[in-house]
């Protein structure tokens, strides 16, 4: 029989409606859509076994004590250690760690940079050879400068320990809040590092100190937090905070008292004035002179130059007063730049509380002894002011070193006046980067040189500025290292041998050991968070309260600008050396940054007077630099305060950071503090206009 | 054309010959499609694998007594870890034990070598399945079914207990994923049945099982 075209079509028809009553379709869907899911470029879970290293993170500032989980042996996720001394949290950057090991701006090899100013590829071998041969040239007479972003590390040892082979003293750490601190505790006699035993307390007062974001060990600080205020049970702490702007730690404090930005030290001498007239006291040789300084500010005085009218300042001061184990944290909203006027009269109030050397007070807790010889220790490290070094290189009143090694810092990026700090830097015949991100310092660079990631390399955190006690935290690896990265230390111990220089230690590894048993540590045994806990402090005795410093240190007459400005750190957006990781782009706010666009906060009232309304295209300039922006209403910022989140405006770094809103440290600009000489910048202003 | 519609429209007048072999080519083309769909189709899109090591699961559990759990264990942590290593079969077969030639082939060529034998798994789960053999426990079925652990096993697992090779593997040619492995609906068999619902912590909300 022919099948004609009518007979093919019926049986088209046949099979068509045979085949849709079989799985053919519907099966062939379902795979399919399996297919799709296949593809070799989406992620797999790899089965394996779980474990779980007890370390601290080297890249949050709040040295946070976590543990890494590993699947097979490979890091998916940090986790906090409720057992570490450090711990009990997690931070948004160490929670990161595990991806940034991923990043897409962390260094592979070592590069240098050609003529033509691109960075090319090189071995180990070639990069080692070129830093002995950059660094010959920069022998004696502090013709090398180092700045390191490490707080705590040993690692500064071995750094310091090679400038001084070199015949350098030119050693910096990167603002912070410690140098200040150490600097106030210095001029009143303290002995050790100032520490705040937050957990014994029962009213903690911050004083521009952003104690649950970005001063000391911030996780340590929560979860004291968190413990003295259990869920559905009645606090048996309370927390006032005064500041500019309505931050994480005003969010989460009892009581906020709204002041002007660089009012801290104002504002404490008002709450002493109170304290000695409800009849406060202190054994202090210059208690009288403290009293004579306090007395000028009365609540009237303390409500003009603040903002803090006097029924709030009179309520704290009752409360502190009432209080059993009160404790008085002062330092800056932002970190760093307050000075060490603050401090000082944070700490004065603490005397006058009865809360130095006091359970839920102020501890002085003894610096660890050096490991390295040669190395500068601690408490001399903190005394060196590197913006205050970098303006007398700008000024010509200091020679421009002719070598610079940089150790996880980013100053390019980081300090005040950027842009005049990043022409200083450039005066440097030949800079060197010792990082694991290729971030702006890097990009300035001869030399960049890839360091292992804390979850990398054996590391170590020593007592944070801010703990209430000695804790020594041992960093361990959690996998060896992604890229071609050696540890800092060794380069720098092998480095020191082929300048002829022996530091004394014959790994880093050593150093380590050597510091962990120098605070009396040991880890021969497992441990489940490789952290020691001393109860060593120094006897606190003849503390002076320093009136004729800070009589000196307020009277400052701040430039007069329309706007205040303060300057807003939060966790999530990383800091100068991580930039924003991946991982919390989503926890950046809607109105924070949309696009390439920053948005400063300012309240309704203050944008009222400047005629500007939500979204407005603004210019804020100042003598330091000038940016645009836009405008966000935000009611917890004080009156005539432009409130701008910080950590923004990288250009440097991968696509979620670079070019990214804007940098405030721009508009920052240093100034001495008088009394005390150190650098600050915690007293900006801005002129905004519509752009 | 206009014959064409000539011819078309006489369709009806000459006794239905004309209409392309009346319903003939239509069930013709009926039937192949179904036994395609059905017989053909269904073997084609499979490749059929055996295991690298024919392995008993019989001898193990009748001979040897032992329990489905002694190789397949739930870590400390709860997890799963599947497939025993060769490391743990060679705590009993570091040398050859029986008369078998696949024994003395598995300890040759693996327990010796120290090599990982690569087992063909029935029922790997896409990523996007969440699935925790610690909460499907005899503890939790046994409220009220009476299992045996190998019966447990066996309600989701094809029943290897009684075999003396392990059943031969179906990898579908496109998506890789064996003919056995479990489609919602089979999940949904308990996680469905209201009968379970306030006896056990099972759901059928989706976030308990797509993360």
């Amino acid at each position: 029989m022919a099948l004609d075209r009518r007979g093919f079509l019926k049986f088209i028809g046949g099979a068509t409606a045979g085949i849709l009553a079989t799985p053919v379709v519907w099966k062939s869907l379902d795979d399919v859509s399996i297919w799709t899911q296949n593809w070799s470029w989406i992620p797999r879970n790899i089965d394996g076994a779980n474990s779980y290293v007890p370390t601290v993170s080297k890249l949050c500032p709040s040295g946070v004590g976590v543990r890494v989980r590993l699947v097979d042996g490979r890091p998916v996720r940090v986790l906090t250690n409720n057992d570490h001394p450090l711990g009990g949290g997690l931070s948004s950057i160490a929670a990161a760690e595990v991806q940034l090991l991923y990043s897409p701006s962390r260094m592979k090899r070592p590069l240098k940079r050609t003529a033509d100013g691109a960075y090319v590829g090189i071995t180990w071998e070639e990069a080692e050879t070129m830093l002995v041969e950059g660094l010959k040239k920069a022998k004696g007479g502090d013709k090398l400068a180092v700045i390191t972003g490490d707080e705590t590390g040993t690692i500064n040892e071995l750094f310091t320990a090679l400038a001084a082979e070199m015949g350098s003293k030119s050693c910096f750490l990167m603002p912070g809040e410690a140098q200040p601190a150490a600097k106030a505790w210095e001029l009143m006699g303290g002995e050790g590092q100032v520490g705040y035993d937050i957990e014994k307390s029962d009213y903690v007062l911050a004083i521009g100190a952003n104690v649950l974001e970005t001063w000391g060990p911030v996780i340590r600080n929560r979860r004291a937090f968190k413990a003295g205020r259990p869920h559905g049970e009645t606090p048996s702490v309370r927390f006032a905070y005064a500041g500019p702007v309505q931050n994480n730690t005003a969010a989460g404090a009892d009581v906020w008292l709204p002041i002007r930005p660089g009012a801290e030290t104002v504002l404490a001498l008002g709450l002493a004035n109170l304290l000695i007239k409800a009849g406060a006291s202190s054994p202090a040789a210059d208690f009288a002179d403290f009293k004579a300084l306090a007395a000028k500010f009365t609540p009237e005085q303390v409500a003009a130059q603040t903002g803090v009218d006097a029924k709030r300042l009179a309520a704290v001061a009752q409360e502190l007063a009432k209080a059993k184990r009160p404790l008085v944290i002062a330092g800056s909203e932002f970190g760093q730049g307050g000075g060490a006027a603050p401090v000082l009269a944070g700490l004065a109030l603490n005397a006058l509380l009865g809360s130095m050397n006091r359970e839920g007070g102020i501890r002085a807790l003894p610096y660890a002894r050096k490991v390295v010889p040669a190395a500068m220790d601690r408490k001399a490290l903190l005394q060196n002011d590197l913006v205050g070094w970098l303006g007398k290189v700008a000024s010509g009143k200091a020679a421009a070193p002719q070598a610079i090694v940089f150790y996880e810092a980013n100053p390019v990026y980081a300090l005040p006046q950027t842009d005049a700090m990043k022409a200083t830097l450039a005066k440097v015949p030949f800079k060197v980067a010792f990082t694991s991100f290729l971030d702006e310092t890097a990009m300035a660079c001869d030399l960049v040189l890839p360091v292992p990631m804390g979850l990398e390399r054996f590391d170590d955190v020593d007592t944070p500025y801010g703990s209430g006690q000695v804790v020594y935290a041992l960093a361990v690896p959690a996998l060896a290292p992604l890229v071609d990265a050696r540890p800092a230390g060794d380069v720098v111990i092998g480095i020191a041998k082929k300048l002829g220089a022996d530091l004394g230690v014959a790994a880093f590894a050593d150093a380590l050991k050597a510091k962990a048993e120098a605070r009396g540590a040991s880890f021969t045994e497992p441990s489940a968070t490789n952290a020691h806990v001393s109860s060593a402090v120094l006897p606190v005795n003849g503390i002076a309260l320093r009136a004729d410093v800070l009589s000196k240190a307020i009277d400052v007459k701040a430039p007069a600008f329309p706007v205040a400005l303060a300057p807003v750190a939060k966790l999530n957006v990383g800091t100068s050396k991580t930039a924003t990781p991946p991982f919390n782009t989503k926890t950046v706010r809607r109105w924070e940054i949309q696009g390439a666009d920053l948005y400063v906060m300012m309240n309704g009232a203050t944008a009222a007077k400047l005629g500007l309304q939500k979204h407005d295209r603004i210019e804020l300039s100042n003598p330091a630099g000038k940016f645009t922006a836009r405008v966000n209403l935000f009611e917890g910022v004080i009156n005539d305060t432009v409130a701008v989140p910080a950590g923004h405006g990288h250009t440097a770094f991968d696509e979620f950071s670079k070019g990214k809103g804007e940098n405030v440290m721009r508009l920052l600009a240093a100034g001495a503090e008088p009394g005390t000489g150190l650098s600050v910048w915690n007293s900006a202003g801005v002129n905004i206009a519509k752009a | 054309m206009e014959d064409r519609q000539l011819n078309s429209s006489g369709c009806g007048t000459d006794g239905g010959k004309c209409c392309g072999g009346g319903i003939t080519p239509f069930l013709v083309g009926l039937v192949v499609s179904l036994i395609f769909g059905w017989w053909v189709f269904p073997d084609m899109i499979y490749s059929k694998k055996e295991q690298p090591i024919r392995f008993s699961h019989k001898v193990h559990m009748e001979g040897a007594g032992m329990e489905c759990k002694q190789c397949h264990v739930l870590r400390e942590d709860g997890t799963f870890a599947g497939l025993p290593s060769t490391a743990s079969c060679a705590d009993c077969h570091s040398d050859v034990m029986g008369s078998d030639p696949e024994e003395a082939r598995f300890v040759n060529e693996y327990v010796k070598t120290g090599k990982e034998v690569k087992w063909l798994v029935y029922q790997i789960q896409p990523d996007n399945v969440f699935f925790s053999h610690a909460a499907h426990s005899l503890d939790g079925c046994n409220q009220c079914h009476e299992f045996k652990e190998s019966e447990l096993c066996a309600q989701c697992h094809p029943d290897v207990a009684n075999s003396d090779s392990a059943p031969t593997h179906f990898e579908n040619k496109l998506t890789g994923y064996s003919k056995q492995t479990m489609k919602m609906w089979q999940c949904e068999r308990c996680h469905a049945n209201e009968n379970h619902y306030g006896v056990t912590s099972s759901s059928n909300a989706c976030f308990v099982c797509h993360k």
